[in-house]
């Protein structure tokens, strides 16, 4: 593991950033973007699950729109933080908050497409889908603040 | 009293001084701060959407800003409030960064585009309330928050990197 870490940081791609302030600052900012559109799409879509919004339209087809929205920021905040994480990779590999931070986003990546997807297609009833909206929004909230901790922490 | 002379002033209040000097104060304020704008910013921008016509379609527009906007705003308070705490601390370093004066830039931008909507292009609402595709105002106004948004994110991340 500390040998692809090491690896992973002297790579072109990580040292070209790494290297530059503004690429650096460029990539950060892009994930700060990404993150927004994640958590923004996830809200919209746990409104409507809990029955907080939006009733007058279909739960299936709310969730079926802001999953565009959370999955293009999903994709570029992993892209954009898999960038950061690459420059400084021996160090921030082995932090404990960084971890807890890769295992939420697993869970709540995990919980949205295995999980949450399903039941809002099945048509599970309303208590099922209020939960299944606070567990994922609950889940995302934490990868935020874990993200904040880490930089809290470091 | 110029702006700088300002700047310094509030620099030196009790409360700058403990943004400044507290060993947790700063990154935790850093740490509230971003997450204040991801979710305003990140609901916002489903509002801006519907005006856009990509989004939320089936949904009146007024429905959208009436069920979104009680958060975002609630998710704006925490943003400008610990904002402006970040500022206090380090105002005059702040003042003289570019990122930080091209930020503001688009923070009032983005506020008088909000009004501008508010005040002239909402006044038509009842005629497009439903429609899929907003008039061609609706939707300028729905492009230039996100627009201008983005840009507040990305330059605020601009001065983390530059500032220190």
């Amino acid at each position: 593991m500390a040998d692809f870490l090491n690896w992973l940081q002297h790579t072109w791609l990580a040292t070209s950033v790494n290297d530059s302030l503004t690429l650096t600052a460029l990539t950060s900012a892009t994930h700060v973007v990404g993150f927004a559109l994640l958590t923004g799409g996830v809200i919209v879509a746990t409104l409507r699950l809990t029955g907080l919004a939006f009733t007058e339209v279909a739960a299936s087809e709310i969730a079926a729109t802001t999953r565009r929205g959370t999955f293009a920021g999903l994709s570029i905040s992993v892209f954009t933080g898999a960038l950061l994480f690459s420059t400084r990779a021996t160090m921030v590999g082995t932090n404990s908050t960084f971890r807890i931070k890769m295992a939420l986003l697993v869970a709540a990546t995990l919980f949205q497409v295995l999980v949450s997807r399903r039941l809002v297609q099945r048509g599970a009833g309303p208590r099922v889908l209020q939960a299944t909206g606070v567990v994922g929004l609950a889940l995302w909230l934490g990868v935020g603040a874990a993200a904040c901790a880490f930089i809290l922490l470091e | 009293m110029s702006i700088l002379s300002a700047c310094e002033w509030l620099e030196h209040t009790a409360v700058a001084v403990v943004v400044r000097e507290s060993l947790w104060g700063f990154p935790i304020l850093v740490g509230l701060h971003l997450m204040g704008i991801a979710l305003s910013v990140g609901t916002l921008v489903w509002f801006d959407l519907r005006l856009l016509g990509i989004g939320l379609t089936r949904v009146a527009v007024s429905n959208v800003y009436r069920r979104l906007m009680p958060w975002a705003f609630a998710a704006f308070v925490v943003m400008f409030l610990t904002g402006g705490l970040l500022f206090s601390g380090y105002a005059t370093a702040a003042y003289g960064n570019a990122y930080f004066r091209v930020k503001m830039i688009a923070l009032v931008l983005a506020g008088l585009n909000a009004l501008r909507y508010h005040l002239v292009t909402e006044r038509t609402i009842a005629t497009w309330d439903r429609a899929e595709l907003p008039p061609p105002a609706a939707r300028l106004a729905g492009g230039a928050s996100i627009v201008l948004w983005t840009v507040v994110i990305l330059m605020g991340r601009m001065i983390s990197y530059t500032m220190f």
